[in-house]
């Protein structure tokens, strides 16, 4: 497995103090990588500094070996790299389907967007089921969905994706770590940053643990699930093991 | 009775007009979230281009408008790119104000130089024409303006509704970092959003000429009258802005023509302080908001 992104020695902040003091980070191609850690150690920070949102005060950013440090949203979104916010990222007041239509803004072969939300509403059927819904009026856990099939829309490389199941029923949760799990099984390439660390490392197969702006540790889902350290600061209590297939919501 | 019918027909056709106007500068606040205080300059600027188009090559305003229009389009993405894209995010609404202030004081100061300070007005042929519809007057310059209004509102209905362009600009209004993250460049739905926004008085401006007397500071009235229109259909509200245009100008024309016109011009504060009172967001200030 090749690292489709590398980051390398990335300082980053929103004015004169830097949030990310030094970030090195690697995600395989094929990988569900996890980024775990306490609130504020920067782990939205780091995707923004991926897709371009914000731009680095020093080290690179390598996406499939070419250096896109400096490059903003678009041009990232260009190469295949998709950010998903931990903020809702609708447009309420449009419809599902005009939200779904904001995919092909840069791409404007209208034609083979349509076959491909075809395709996507296969796996979110709510798409199309919804579609002339306003997606302001849609449950958070709806609106999740209508991002996460926007997203594969584009056919991404990389797909970013900020706490996704923040502030979801259980249902909800289920359903986007499902999605998740079906992420994987395509084989495609996800960065997640998840505050639930149990359900977030158990859906991946590797995992980083963020901490004040620096990388603490690194290992696969399953080694920093057992990892007792791990487990007294984000586990919330002793490390048990934990599978997909079983408690894919988590249940804490 | 039949004065106040008529004066609700008057009503009807003027606020069409304003809605014109006041959809250009709501516009551009659910864009940029700036009020932008010369827009009622770009109105008169306009009303200057086409008088002289008028006086000078014989071209009627309503003609004008495809030449004026597409000029203060260029204008407006001009002035946005060079006093107002600076402004930061956090304090763009505030300092706006003074900026764009600034911009109508520099217009006014040119039109001044130029046109001198004496009253101008348009006097096609047919500004004195009217129709006489089941015993009411209709004015022909005024519903023609009318139908000029309703035919840009709903030009600039689709455009944001129907096209690429247009989702762009109402995703930007709706989410700016989302939009960026689907590849939207802000900066550049800003300067064409504010050129549209311009663009929209100018359409209004072209014929205005046919409609009132004006010279260079008839900016002044005519913003506070803007500002009434969007607040009351509240900030960046387009539908607010229609319905507000048309609620305004009945009820001034209404006051004017059972009362006296020295009232006419008070019932939109009136009207404006009235509603405010009870929907302090505007009519539609929270049930479209954002929605353009
Ligand atoms: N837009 C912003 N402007 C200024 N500071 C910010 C901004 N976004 C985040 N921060 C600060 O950066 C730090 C890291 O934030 P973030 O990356 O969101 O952390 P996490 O996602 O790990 O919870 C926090 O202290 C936060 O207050
Ligand atoms: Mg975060």
């Amino acid at each position: 497995m090749t690292a489709l992104l590398n980051l390398d020695s990335i300082v980053a902040g929103y004015g004169a103090g830097d949030i990310l003091k030094g970030v090195d980070l690697n995600v395989s191609e094929g990988d569900v990588t996890c980024l775990i850690g306490p609130n504020g150690a920067g782990k939205s920070t780091v995707l923004k500094a991926v897709s371009g949102l914000l731009r680095p005060k020093t080290g690179r950013v390598l996406f499939c070996g070419d250096d896109v440090t400096g490059l903003g949203p678009k041009a990232k979104l260009l190469r295949g790299i998709v950010h998903v916010p931990q903020d809702r990222s609708l447009f309420p007041a449009m419809t599902v389907w005009d939200n779904l239509l904001m995919a092909g803004y840069l791409k404007r072969d209208t034609k083979a967007l349509k076959s491909r939300i075809d395709t996507v509403a296969g796996l979110f059927p709510i798409v199309v089921q919804r579609r002339t819904a306003h997606a302001g009026s849609l449950s958070g856990g709806e609106q999740k969905q209508v991002e996460l099939a926007r997203t594969l829309l584009f056919d991404p490389k990389l797909i970013l994706l900020d706490e996704p199941s923040i502030g979801l029923d259980p249902k909800s949760r289920r359903l986007v770590f499902e999605a998740v799990g079906q992420l994987a099984a395509d084989g495609r390439t996800v960065l997640l940053v998840e505050q639930n660390a149990r359900s977030g490392l158990a859906a991946s197969d590797r995992g980083v643990v963020l901490e004040a702006g620096m990388v603490r540790l690194t290992g696969t889902g399953q080694a920093l699930l057992a990892d007792p350290e791990v487990a007294r600061l984000y586990l919330g209590a002793a490390a048990r093991p934990v599978t997909t297939t079983t408690t894919p919501g988590g249940t804490e | 009775m039949h004065t106040i019918i008529q004066g609700v027909i008057l009503g009807i056709l003027t606020g069409g007009v304003y809605a014109l106007m006041a959809g250009g500068q709501t516009l551009i606040f659910g864009i940029m979230k700036v009020v932008n205080l010369a827009q009622g300059a770009m109105v008169i600027l306009s009303a200057y281009l086409s008088y002289t188009l008028f006086t000078s090559a014989g071209i009627d305003p309503f003609l004008a408008v495809l030449i004026t229009t597409p000029a203060m389009f260029c204008l407006g993405v001009a002035v946005q790119w060079l006093f107002l894209r600076q402004l930061r995010r956090e304090d763009a609404a505030e300092l706006s104000i003074l900026v764009t202030f600034a911009i109508a004081l520099a217009v006014e100061g040119v039109l001044s130089v130029v046109y001198s300070t004496s009253y101008r007005s348009i006097n096609a042929s047919y500004a004195n024409t009217s129709f006489t519809v089941g015993g009411y007057q209709v004015s022909a310059v005024r519903l023609y303006a009318f139908l000029l209004s309703v035919g840009v509102l709903g030009l600039l209905y689709l455009l944001l509704h129907r096209t690429r362009f247009g989702r762009a600009v109402r995703a930007t209004v709706q989410n700016p970092e989302a939009a960026r993250l689907l590849g939207v460049e802000p900066a550049r739905i800003r300067a064409l959003g504010f050129g549209l926004g311009t663009a929209t008085a100018a359409a209004a401006g072209s014929v205005f000429g046919l409609i009132y007397p004006f010279n260079a500071g008839s900016h002044y009235d005519l913003i506070s009258q803007l500002l009434s229109v969007v607040v009351l259909g509240g900030l960046g509200s387009l539908g607010g802005a229609v319905v507000a245009g048309v609620i305004i100008g009945v009820s001034s024309s209404v006051v004017a023509v059972a009362w006296s016109p020295t009232w006419s011009q008070f019932t939109f504060f009136v009207v404006l302080l009235a509603v405010l009172l009870i929907r302090p967001r505007g009519l539609f200030g929270t049930v479209l908001r954002g929605a353009l």
